[in-house]
């Protein structure tokens, strides 16, 4: 490195003496030279020591003619030719070696940024970067602790293969939120080292804080001369490490956001597709519910206007009017009902107080007299306590649990109704049948509106699927609720739960 | 890596140093040995070169001893160690005053003292140990004989001092003392002990300085050393030059060894000039 600027010297000496060795020879300009190039190539040492060697191989041209003719303007001159080239290779030298070394640390530290946003696990992308440190620091070893919220710490070191003592000076830097430094580790009181090398092992472990609390330690360790510049350079370091853990922890916490977020708008969308579906399929029922019954009514009243019939016949065809008109207003009550349930309004309420059994035992009978292709088998605890609850809310509950049970179990089936009492002050109804069962995936929607679950053993079956949502809306009305369970081919068991 | 896995307590302090009760001892033993050699020379005759020897051994025992005891922070059978180096370097003297080529024993003086090194790996923190770069002995070499010669030339060009060689046996047994007292010891205590020591806590240049200082004030003080002012300032100029560059390559190599070379080189190029 230093080789061409020494020979150099050598030659310029050569001239100076060829010329005659006059002190104040215009060659001695030129002892300039050959530092400056040296600092300019090899950095502040390199020059300094070239310029102390220009000094070196003047001064017996020098020296002699001073101590001949005394301190002289001429004297004086070449003294300063002695010395300008020693300094001027120093301070030229020393700003290269600024100069590369800002630049060395800002690739570094972009090198840094680059590795640490880089899609790789957290384990390669620390050691990516304690091996960009240590080239940057020019340190003997690197250590890089980044605390985790969720477990152990990522330790990555250069030399490899350090763990993280828990007594250690980087544990304690990662647990208090503080900087350590040491002169020398071998003589340094704080730590127990069992060193005996020949130089001064100068230490910095530094916080990785960027203003929002510690977020691990950069521990750096130096054999020899270690400038204060080297030090600023580490702390800054740390500071830009900090930085960037910072943000590759926001961004790593925005990618599970947006992934989050992402699922949640996929969820919601199907949820939707759904309900678009159930609504179009519901309008689609609404208006054959609604139409079957308007034109049995147009049907009979043309009959009745358009030509004269018997007295039975009339009655009879009346009769099936009345039916149908009931209907009619069954279904009509059920979407008077659903808007009022849609806009968040309760169901109104008059309560009395109810014997549960006889009630219950009443509404099968009848229900059992219009579905006599059915087995209903009824069944009630001793001593129930009297409920107090509505009867009319108590009877469409009820009426839509056994008409659901009728529909989606074959004709001879069972329909079980029980009552009994259930912790928490509760009196628990349940009707279980043994139709065709409803799959486990299906179960959380069967209490939503509009939903009836696909299956192709009930596709014949008619409704507005809004009798569980009915049930459920006026359970929770009474301060009870409605669950469900329930195996595929076997059958399914609501229990209705309403305080006593 | 220590910062990682060695133990660490933040609020643990330095202990009290132990140097300094066998730094005084060594010193005042020192001046002790000194001050007898000087009353026996004084008093001249058969004695007088056992004055020789002890003012010899004084200086340059004291200064091993109490690198020693600076190395070794006080503790440890340092004195055994001092003792049988002073033993070796009172023959040398001895040696060199009764016979010509006597006083070559005291080259063998390294090798007693390599020996007390082989007992104690921590004096390897003072770079009692093989340099780890290649060369550097070489290195170390080529600096002293830069500057020996650099002397060599400024002086005689300058004052018209003489280069010479008086007779083989005196200088022999000349570069022998450098070899086995004069730049052994400088080296041992100034740049081993002192500088190994300051450099871990006052960084580089405030070691090299204040180490090299030292060294400057124990070679003014030297009665050999000539009297004449540009003398004394050649030999501020050239001890100075020679104490940074015996600092720079005891922290460059991390050993004593090259700084040494370059001493007994110069001191070896040092002995031929003839002061008028």
């Amino acid at each position: 490195m230093v080789g061409a600027p020494l020979a150099l010297l050598v030659a310029l000496t050569a001239a100076m003496l060829w010329e005659g060795g006059a002190p104040v020879s215009p060659v001695r300009h030129l002892f300039l030279v050959p530092g400056v190039w040296a600092a300019l190539t090899a950095g502040a040492q390199a020059g300094a020591f070239v310029g102390l060697m220009a000094g070196f191989l003047q001064a017996p041209l020098v020296l002699p003619a001073i101590e001949r003719v005394g301190l002289t303007g001429g004297a004086l001159d070449g003294l300063v030719s002695l010395v300008t080239p020693a300094l001027l290779g120093a301070v030229a030298g020393h700003v290269r070696d600024q100069a590369f070394a800002g630049a060395r640390r800002l690739d570094a530290l972009l090198e840094i940024q680059r590795r640490l946003a880089a899609d790789e696990p957290m384990a390669v992308r620390l050691d990516a970067v304690v091996h960009v440190v240590r080239g940057c620091l020019g340190a003997r070893a690197v250590g890089l602790v980044v605390g985790s919220p969720e477990g152990p710490p990522a330790v990555a070191s250069v030399p490899p293969g350090a763990a993280l003592a828990p007594c250690s000076a980087a544990a304690w830097c990662l647990a208090s939120g503080g900087g350590m430094r040491s002169r020398d580790l071998a003589t340094d009181p704080r730590v127990t080292v069992a060193d005996v090398s020949s130089s001064p092992r100068r230490a910095m472990a530094l916080p990785l804080d960027a203003g929002a609390g510690s977020r691990g330690v950069l521990a750096v360790e130096w054999h020899g001369e270690v400038t204060e510049a080297t030090a600023r350079a580490a702390t800054e370091m740390a500071l830009h490490l900090g930085l960037s853990v910072e943000n590759a922890r926001l961004t790593l916490r925005q990618r599970r956001f947006a992934a989050e977020l992402e699922e949640k708008v996929a969820a919601a969308t199907a949820r939707q597709r759904d309900i678009d579906r159930a609504k179009s399929e519901f309008i689609s029922v609404v208006s054959h519910e609604l139409r079957t019954p308007i034109t049995a009514l147009e049907g009979f009243s043309e009959l009745l206007l358009s030509r004269p019939v018997s007295p039975e016949r009339a009655r009879r065809f009346l009769g099936h009017m009345h039916a149908e008109s009931r209907r009619l207003g069954r279904i009509v009550t059920e979407l008077l009902d659903l808007s009022r349930i849609e806009v968040g309004v309760a169901p109104v309420l008059t309560r009395e107080r109810i014997d549960l059994a006889a009630h219950v035992e009443r509404q099968i009978e009848l229900f059992a007299g219009v579905h006599g292709g059915h087995r209903f088998l009824w069944r009630a605890a001793p001593a129930l306590p009297p409920l107090h609850a509505d009867p009319d809310a108590l009877d469409r509950m009820l009426q839509n649990l056994l008409s659901n049970a009728v529909k989606y179990s074959p004709r001879g089936g069972e329909v079980r109704v029980s009552a009994r009492t259930a912790p928490g002050g509760f009196v628990e109804l349940s009707v279980e049948d043994q139709g065709v069962g409803i799959a486990a995936d299906a179960l959380p929607r069967v209490f939503d509106k509009y939903v009836r679950i696909a299956n192709p053993k009930t596709v014949s079956v008619r409704g507005l699927g809004l009798g569980l949502s009915l049930v459920r809306a006026l359970a929770e009305a009474h301060g009870g609720r409605i669950e469900v369970s329930s195996e595929p081919g076997k059958g399914s068991c609501f229990r209705l739960l309403l305080p006593d | 890596m220590d910062l990682l896995t060695a133990p660490f307590e933040a609020a643990r302090e330095h202990a009290r140093p132990t140097v300094w009760r066998p730094f005084v001892a060594v010193s005042a033993v020192m001046l002790a040995v000194v001050g007898s050699g000087r009353v026996l020379v004084l008093q001249g005759g058969v004695l007088a070169d056992l004055g020789v020897a002890l003012e010899g051994v004084g200086v340059h025992g004291g200064f091993i001893a109490q690198g020693l005891v600076i190395a070794l922070e006080g503790q440890g059978a340092w004195a055994g160690s001092a003792l049988r180096v002073a033993a070796m370097l009172l023959a040398g003297f001895l040696l060199g005053r009764l016979a010509p080529w006597g006083g070559l024993l005291l080259a063998a003086t390294p090798l007693v003292l390599l020996q007390e090194c082989r007992q104690y790996p921590i004096l390897s923190r003072i770079g009692a140990l093989e340099p780890v770069r290649p060369g550097s002995l070489a290195i170390g070499l080529g600096v002293g004989a830069f500057l020996g010669a650099h002397l060599l030339i400024t002086a005689s060009l300058t004052f018209g001092y003489g280069v010479s060689v008086a007779g083989v046996s005196a200088y022999a047994a000349a570069v022998a003392y450098d070899v086995g007292a004069n730049a052994l010891s400088a080296e041992w205590l100034f740049r081993g002990a002192l500088f190994s020591h300051w450099w871990r806590y006052w960084g580089f240049w405030g070691a090299a300085v204040t180490s090299t200082g030292l060294s400057l004030v124990r070679y003014l003080l030297d009665p050999a050393l000539p009297h004449t002012v540009e003398a004394r300032a050649g030999a501020i100029f050239y001890l100075a030059a020679l104490g940074v560059a015996t600092s720079v390559l005891r922290a460059w190599s991390g050993s004593l060894l090259p700084g040494y070379c370059a001493s007994v080189a110069f001191f070896a190029a040092y002995r031929t000039l003839v002061v008028w």
